[in-house]
């Protein structure tokens, strides 16, 4: 099994560990091709993407729905969304006594790599700082720290296939001063070394998991240090890079060339994933796909764009389709033309505009598979087009026909958890989920009426417009205020305790 | 009004009765395929089962379910109806599916409806003005979704109320409302509309109302107004004596009812058809339904539980990775539950199967001539001692000739 052809030393590696091989690459800071091989997993070829997971699932996406769907393959996980009862009680997936835990505990699938973080991707700003032995994380239950030894024995005891180390970077801090990126430099060699170390001390038999190394989003110059050891003690150690900062590719040392790099650092949209890719990223995780779903937005392009336009002055195509438009009510064609996904060849715009409008769960379910299959083709063109030699020229195309950002949200989305947004205390900046219902006051109903009785003219049938009151004005769930009557509630997720009678 | 002779779009094949309760198995043939009686229905109120695809849906087994008429009328509306074709074009979904009337929802969700014998009267909390749900309007919009079966609008009353006089005018107003019902359905050759039962907890006025309601010869017929919060030995004396004049070759349908020792009983009851949004609904806060009860997987104690939701179901959730399944725990249930919408779709996945396995295995124990049996099984791993055995299931079964405690 060999590693990146020009590091020999990774020939001595056990079978378990990556094998990631450079199908075209034209040198620094060029996109390249490769393939991306873990034994027993399917293979990625990249430029690729691995689908982000909140608590272990692709969110929206069930286990089931995972497997059914070729959209889905690698997925990328943080230790932070399993450790929230540490350290007053170890975390229950630690007790869970199967090989390959973390794969069993979450339900996926045999053949599909796991790349384990510390952080949410994106992470959260946390309040609490980093030390020299410990990195900060903000758990569904509140914030957290943890030292790199408890990373390194998660690590073991989880068993993914790749694990990045953690990496000491203040996330959320506007300017980060000289001493501290120093510090930044230090503290991440350390870690590196730690885990390095850990993966020494597994057993001969146990599954070695691979190290990605993170490079630091600071100058060259300020990380040097680590970057020199990197390559001087560490080269045969690790089997690939993670990225923060996709524009410090320039001052990356040519011996990690041969290196997957994975990006953690946020592409804001389909453009941003391009320049990064032409900066010679091979791995993405990709934070807008899910934001995008959450928004109920249909992403809507394809690469090369359909049209070759560079007449700047013409209306740029929309990169997405907001579904919860009305006027898509009725529309019964795909998402999009040709897209081979279950929610385009099944169902339509119409049931999917319904269904977010209702706050049915299957619109974002349906959203997220097909917004999954979009970057997948999306990435699928992109290496015909690296392969094709036209990826500068199609960028370029593609930017002239598409806008810039994704659509901005109108709709509402799921109920926001509080491992989703930084909670501020001392800052009544509102509730993050609208009321779902309300109940209307006499004196409103009063109001209504009367304004009712001044507009003579009477209807006698039921319209729809006049029905949809109907919900804002009770909970659809007063109907099963008495548990066993036809008719559900439409709230997607409540939280409300639901009192089930003892059988 | 005179009774109509109706066509009917299904035929109901008595397969096998139990020769000592009045259990029936039977095989209902509907224009979208055909379903096992007894069954179990859940509801996809809205044109979507919470969160599961209609492949997933498929997966349970269910080829019948419900959608909510009052629903579909807010959203997506009869004109997106008529203009994408349909309810089953519209969500997919190529089975069977029977909706209700609209009336019951009407009633139970707008405290200022007001029932005229035209219609149910309200005032449109949109804008205040005054609005109508006639039987007729309620028929159209049916149509326009095309359930392959329809229900009447009828007159829905608390079976708790003790107006006795109300109670009977409303029983009278829902026959009176049927024969509107069978005058407005457009499509009686692919569509069944049944009628509906009422009559509260008065066992006379349930009498006279079966009377009414068999004449009109509808494809099927429903026992409603129950499930209301009304003493489950009431509730067992309605179904009982219904059944007991209900002819035998139609399938009859006990709205509203779900839980699993409900459900046992009223077959033994003589009742085929049921429907409920408890299991789907108690799914989304995390409790799992199992023979040995009702497990609330938000528990901490389930936090360290890598079993499966229940040991032994088949459904994919529970069904080990060796088994082909997805070899979900009950820690991981834990983990997920209330936090991603994926724990819901997975704990609802499981539900409905339970619930659609144990009609089946109802369905089994009556064609092999065993359901006493079965139902003594049944509560013997439901509870843990017979003292623990609810009364009115224990009264209700005795009166069909089965003794859960000898």
């Amino acid at each position: 099994m060999a590693g990146p052809s020009s590091t020999p030393q990774l020939d001595q590696l056990p079978p378990e560990m990556l094998d990631f091989t450079l199908l075209k690459t034209a040198g620094a800071l060029a996109p390249r091709l490769g393939r991306f091989a873990l034994p027993g997993r399917k293979p990625i070829l990249t430029p690729g993407f691995l689908s982000n997971t909140s608590r272990g699932v692709v969110p929206h996406i069930s286990q089931d729905n995972f497997r059914r769907n070729p959209a889905f393959n690698g997925v990328y996980v943080a230790l932070e969304d399993f450790v929230e009862k540490f350290p007053q009680k170890t975390p229950p997936i630690f007790e869970y006594d199967v090989p390959e835990t973390l794969r069993r505990f979450i339900a996926l699938p045999k053949d599909s790599p796991i790349i384990l973080g510390a952080r949410r991707s994106p992470p959260i700003p946390s309040p609490v700082a980093n030390t020299n032995t410990e990195v900060g994380l903000l758990t569904s239950v509140g914030f957290r720290s943890i030292s790199s030894e408890y990373y390194a024995a998660a690590v073991r005891k989880l068993q993914p296939d790749i694990v990045v180390g953690l990496a000491d970077i203040p996330f959320g801090q506007e300017s980060v001063g000289l001493k501290r990126k120093d510090k930044m430099s230090d503290r991440t060699e350390t870690w590196t070394r730690d885990i390095i170390a850990k993966r020494n001390t597994l057993d001969s038999e146990d599954p070695k998991f691979s190290i990605f190394a993170p490079i630091l989003p600071i100058e060259r110059d300020l990380q040097s240090w680590y970057l020199d050891h990197l390559v001087d003690d560490m080269l045969d150690k690790i089997q690939g890079i993670a990225i923060y900062d996709a524009y410090i590719m320039e001052d990356l040392p040519d011996e990690l060339h041969p290196f997957p790099r994975l990006s953690f650092h946020n592409p804001s949209s389909p453009h941003d994933l391009l320049r990064q890719i032409n900066l010679g990223i091979d791995l993405f995780t990709i934070p807008f796909i899910n934001t995008a779903t959450d928004s109920g937005i249909a992403l809507n392009f394809t690469f090369p764009s359909p049209q070759k336009v560079f007449d700047a002055s013409s209306t740029r195509q929309s990169l997405g389709i907001d579904m919860w438009h009305a006027s898509l009510a009725t529309d019964v064609t795909p998402l999009s033309e040709n897209c081979p996904c279950d929610a385009c060849t099944k169902h339509h715009k119409a049931y999917i505009q319904h269904l977010l409008s209702a706050k049915e769960m299957l619109g974002w379910v349906l959203i997220q598979m097909h917004n999954h299959a979009v970057l997948t083709s999306f990435f699928t063109t992109i290496r015909a087009s690296i392969s094709a030699g036209t990826f500068e020229e199609d960028i370029k195309a593609f930017e002239a026909y598409y806008e810039p950002q994704l659509p901005e949200k109108t709709g509402q989305g799921p109920r926001l958890r509080g491992y989703q947004f930084k909670s501020e205390s001392h800052a009544e900046k509102g509730k993050k989920n609208p009321k779902a219902f309300r109940k209307l006051g006499e004196e409103e109903v009063r109001a209504l009426q009367e304004e009712a009785a001044r507009r003579k003219e009477k209807k006698d049938v039921v319209d729809d417009e006049a029905m949809v009151g109907l919900v804002g004005m009770d909970g659809v769930d007063g109907n099963v205020a008495v548990n066993a009557l036809p008719g559900e509630g439409v709230d997607g997720l409540e939280m409300a305790d639901d009192t089930p009678e003892k059988i | 009004m005179a009774p109509v002779h109706i066509p009917s779009a299904l035929s109901f094949e008595l397969l096998g009765k139990c020769s000592v309760t009045k259990a029936r198995a039977a095989t209902l043939h509907l224009p979208h395929g055909t379903v096992p009686l007894p069954i179990f229905m859940p509801v996809a109120t809205q044109a979507s089962l919470k969160g599961l695809t209609p492949e997933q849906l498929e997966e349970t087994g269910c080829k019948l379910c419900l959608n909510n008429t009052y629903h579909l009328g807010l959203k997506p509306g009869q004109a997106t109806l008529d203009a994408v074709g349909g309810a089953h074009k519209f969500q997919s979904w190529p089975h069977n599916i029977l909706t209700d009337s609209g009336g019951f929802q009407m009633v139970s969700l707008l405290k200022l409806a007001k029932i005229t014998e035209e219609g149910v009267r309200f005032l449109s909390p949109h804008d205040g003005s005054p609005m109508l749900l006639t039987p007729e309007h309620s028929i159209a919009l049916q149509n326009s979704i095309g359930s392959d079966i329809i229900m009447q609008l009828d007159d829905v009353l608390v079976t708790t109320s003790p107006d006795l006089a109300r109670m009977k005018e409303a029983m009278e107003r829902s026959v009176r409302w049927l024969d509107r019902c069978i005058q407005a359905h457009k499509y009686p050759e692919r569509q069944n509309l049944f009628c509906i039962i009422q009559g509260g907890l008065d066992l006379e006025l349930r009498r006279q109302c079966t009377a009414e309601m068999v004449a009109r010869d509808t494809p099927g017929i429903a026992i409603g107004g129950l499930s209301g919060g009304e003493a489950k030995d009431a509730y067992c004396k309605v179904v009982d004596t219904c059944t007991g004049l209900l002819p035998e070759k139609k399938p009859r349908y006990v709205m509203g009812v779900g839980y699993p020792e409900d459900l046992v009983v009223s077959v033994a009851l003589g009742a085929d058809m049921f429907d409920c949004v408890w299991p789907t609904r108690t799914a989304r806060f995390g409790n799992a339904i199992t023979a040995h009860g009702v497990l609330n997987l938000r528990n901490a104690m389930y936090s360290t539980d890598f079993g499966p939701i229940e040991e032994g179901c088949t459904c994919s959730c529970c069904r080990s990775v060796e088994d082909g399944g997805l070899g979900i725990t009950r820690a991981y249930i834990y983990h997920v539950t209330a936090k991603e919408t994926a724990g819901a779709h997975l704990l609802t996945m499981h539900n409905v199967q339970y619930q659609l396995n144990l009609m089946k295995s109802i369905r089994e124990a009556i064609l092999e001539d065993r359901y006493p049996k079965f139902l003594k099984e049944f509560f013997g791993k439901l509870y843990d001692a017979k003292s623990q055995y609810p009364e009115w299931a224990v009264t209700a079964l005795k009166g069909v000739g089965v003794d859960l405690m000898e």
